[in-house]
C-alpha cells in the first residue's frame, strides 16, 4: 500500500475550502512525509479539522486537490485511520464491541480480533471496562477507547483531532508516551491536531501553524530536530525545546491576538 | 422533597389507586341515579359481562379475529414502514420524489377508505388488515425515515473510516440508531393498529370485537359495548407490555432516567 520509503504520504497542494458563505482555509500547501509525524496548530475556528476532513476523503477541497501516496485523494481515504474531534463511538456497543468494530467491518478473523483488543483494552488502561457501554464511561475514557478503535485496524496514515484535550496530566502523558511509541515501531504517517504547542513540539518532527480565520493560510512549517526516543517529561525543559517553542510562540502568538480581537469585536 | 417521597410509594399504585377512584366514583353516580345507567352501564355490570364472556368463550372466537388482524396489518406495515423509510431517508432522489405523494396520501382520513376496502377485500379479514395497514405504515415510515436522517454525521464517518460498506453502515449504526425512533413509533402504531381494525370490523364483518360492540349498540346494549371497550384496552395494555419488554431489552444500551416514572411494567 505505500509507495517508495520517504515519498509523501499526504501532500495538500493549494487547496481552499468554503463553506456557504465561508472561506475556511486559502490556497493551503503541506505536506507529510511518509513516516513522519506531523502536528497542526492554530486558534480555533482556523480550519484544523477541516484540512482532517480532506485528508480522510470526508469532504472534498473546493480548489487544489490532496494527494495520498502519490495518487490524487476520491472518495474515502482507505488508508487513513481518523480518531475525530468529536465523540464518535456507537453508543450501544460496548468498549469492546467498538474497538472491534473495525475488524469486524473488514471481515477479520473473529478469534485474532478478540485477542489483539484485549490487547488494546490493556494498553489503553480499559481493563475492567470492556463490557461497559460509552454512556457509563468518563470523557477520557471514551477518547481512550476512540484511540483503541482508530489504531486496531493498524492503518498507514493516522489523523488525530485534539485526541487528548480531555485528558488529565498523568493520563494524557502516558497516552502520548503510547503514541509515541506505536508511531516509532510503525513508521505510520501521524497527522496531529492540537491546541497545546507544547504537545505538538514534544511529539513531531513537524509543526505546522496556521492564520486565525476566515480564510486562513499556512503561517509556516517548522522543524522540530530534537533526537528520539523523546522523554516527554524532560524535553520541555530542554533549552533546544524552549527554543524552538519561542520561535514558534512568535508566530502562532500573533495569529491567536488576531483572532482574539475578531471574538472581542 | 416530594421525590423522595414518591420513591415510598411506587408510581403504579397511584396509577391502580387513580383508577380505582374513577370506577368507584362511576358505580356511585350509577347507584344514586345521577349516571343513568341506561346510558352508562355500570363498572359492576361491564365487568359481570366481560365475566361471563370470557367464561362462556363466546369471546374467543371473536378476540383471535381482531387480534389476527391487528397483527397482521402491524406485521405488513412495520415492515413497509421501515423498509421504504429506510430507502427514502437514504436516496435523496426518491425521497424528494416521493415526498408530495406521501404526504397527500397520508393526510386523506383512513375511515373513508374502509368501505371502499369492503368493496376491495371483502367482508373477511383483509379488508380490516388493509385499513390497517395504512395507518400503521405511515407512522412507521416517518418516524423511520426522521431516525435515519438524524443520525449523528460523525458516527457515520467514523463507521466508514473504519470500512464500513453501505450495507455495513445501515447494520451497524443506521438501524440501532433508528431503532429510539422507530420503537416510539410502535407503541403508537399498536394502539392504532388495533383501533383501525376495530373501526373495520365496526363498519362491515361477522366476527370481532368490533362487531360484537356494533351488535350490542344496534340494541342500545350499553353494557356491552363498554364490556368491548374493556377486552380491547385489556389487550392493548398487554401487548404494550410486551413491546416495552422488547424494547428494553434491545435499547439496554442507552442511558434512562427513573425507570420508575415509566410505571413499572414487568
Ligand atoms: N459544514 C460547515 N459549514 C459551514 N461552515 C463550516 C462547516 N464546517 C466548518 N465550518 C467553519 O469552518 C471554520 C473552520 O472549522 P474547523 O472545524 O475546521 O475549525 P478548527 O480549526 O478545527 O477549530 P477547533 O480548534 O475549535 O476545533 C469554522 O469557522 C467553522 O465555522
Ligand atoms: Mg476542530
Amino acid at each position: 500500500m505505500n509507495g517508495s520509503p520517504g515519498g509523501t504520504a499526504i501532500r495538500f497542494q493549494g487547496v481552499t475550502k468554503r463553506f456557504p458563505g465561508y472561506t475556511a482555509v486559502q490556497n493551503i500547501s503541506l505536506e507529510a512525509r511518509e513516516g513522519s509525524f506531523l502536528s497542526v496548530v492554530g486558534p480555533s475556528g482556523c480550519g484544523k479539522s477541516t484540512l482532517l476532513n480532506m485528508a480522510a476523503g470526508l469532504t472534498q477541497p473546493s480548489e487544489g486537490a490532496v494527494e495520498i501516496f502519490g495518487k490524487p485523494l476520491t472518495g474515502i481515504n482507505a488508508s487513513a485511520g481518523y480518531m475525530f474531534q468529536q465523540d464518535a463511538l456507537l453508543p450501544w456497543k460496548t468498549v469492546r464491541g467498538n474497538i472491534l468494530l473495525g475488524p469486524e467491518l473488514r471481515g477479520a478473523d473473529a478469534g485474532q480480533a478478540e485477542q489483539s483488543a484485549r490487547e488494546w483494552i490493556r494498553r489503553t488502561g480499559l481493563e475492567g471496562f470492556a463490557d461497559r457501554y460509552p454512556h457509563q464511561l468518563s470523557g477520557g475514557m471514551r477518547k481512550r477507547v476512540a484511540m483503541a478503535q482508530t489504531w486496531i485496524v493498524n492503518p498507514d496514515i493516522v489523523l488525530m483531532d485534539e485526541p487528548f484535550g480531555a485528558l488529565d496530566v498523568h493520563t494524557r502523558l502516558r497516552m502520548e508516551g503510547e503514541i509515541l511509541a506505536l508511531w516509532a515501531g510503525s513508521r505510520k504517517t501521524v497527522m496531529f491536531v492540537t491546541h497545546d504547542l507544547e504537545e505538538a513540539i514534544a511529539l513531531s518532527d513537524e509543526v505546522a501553524v496556521l492564520s486565525a480565520g476566515p480564510a486562513s493560510r499556512l503561517v509556516g512549517v517548522y522543524q522540530v530536530g530534537l533526537e528520539r526516543p523523546r522523554n516527554l517529561i524532560d524535553i520541555k525543559t530542554d533549552p533546544r525545546f524552549v527554543e524552538i517553542y519561542r520561535s514558534i510562540w512568535g508566530d502562532l502568538r500573533e495569529e491567536v491576538l488576531k483572532s482574539y480581537e475578531r471574538i472581542q469585536a | 422533597m416530594s421525590a423522595s417521597r414518591r420513591n415510598q410509594v411506587p408510581m403504579a399504585v397511584w396509577q391502580v389507586l387513580l383508577g380505582a377512584v374513577l370506577l368507584l366514583g362511576w358505580e356511585a353516580g350509577a347507584k344514586t341515579g345521577v349516571l343513568q345507567p341506561f346510558f352508562f352501564s355500570r363498572p359492576s355490570d361491564v365487568l359481570a359481562r366481560v365475566w361471563k364472556m370470557v367464561a362462556g368463550g363466546g369471546i374467543w372466537e371473536h378476540l383471535a379475529a381482531t387480534v389476527a388482524e391487528a397483527s397482521l396489518s402491524f406485521l405488513i406495515g412495520v415492515s413497509g414502514g421501515v423498509v421504504f423509510g429506510f430507502l427514502l431517508a437514504r436516496n435523496r432522489f426518491l425521497g424528494d420524489l416521493f415526498d408530495p405523494y406521501i404526504r397527500i396520501v397520508n393526510a386523506l382520513p383512513r375511515v373513508v377508505l374502509a368501505p371502499i376496502f369492503l368493496l376491495w377485500f371483502g367482508l373477511g379479514i383483509w379488508s380490516k388488515v388493509a385499513l390497517g395497514v395504512t395507518v400503521v405504515f405511515f407512522i412507521v415510515f416517518f418516524n423511520t425515515f426522521q431516525g435515519v436522517r438524524e443520525v449523528d454525521p460523525v458516527m457515520v464517518n467514523n463507521a466508514r473510516m473504519l470500512g464500513a460498506s453501505e450495507r455495513q453502515l445501515i447494520r451497524h449504526v443506521l438501524i440501532p440508531s433508528a431503532l429510539t425512533w422507530i420503537f416510539s413509533s410502535l407503541h403508537i402504531s399498536i394502539g392504532f393498529a388495533i383501533i383501525a381494525v376495530v373501526v373495520g370490523e365496526y363498519l362491515g364483518s361477522s366476527r370481532g370485537i368490533g362487531y360484537l360492540i356494533s351488535q350490542a349498540e344496534g340494541v342500545f346494549d350499553t353494557t356491552g359495548v363498554f364490556a368491548g371497550m374493556a377486552i380491547l384496552a385489556g389487550v392493548v395494555l398487554a401487548v404494550g407490555a410486551l413491546v416495552d419488554r422488547l424494547e428494553r431489552y434491545l435499547l439496554r444500551w442507552k442511558a434512562r432516567d427513573s425507570d420508575a416514572a415509566r410505571g413499572g411494567v414487568s
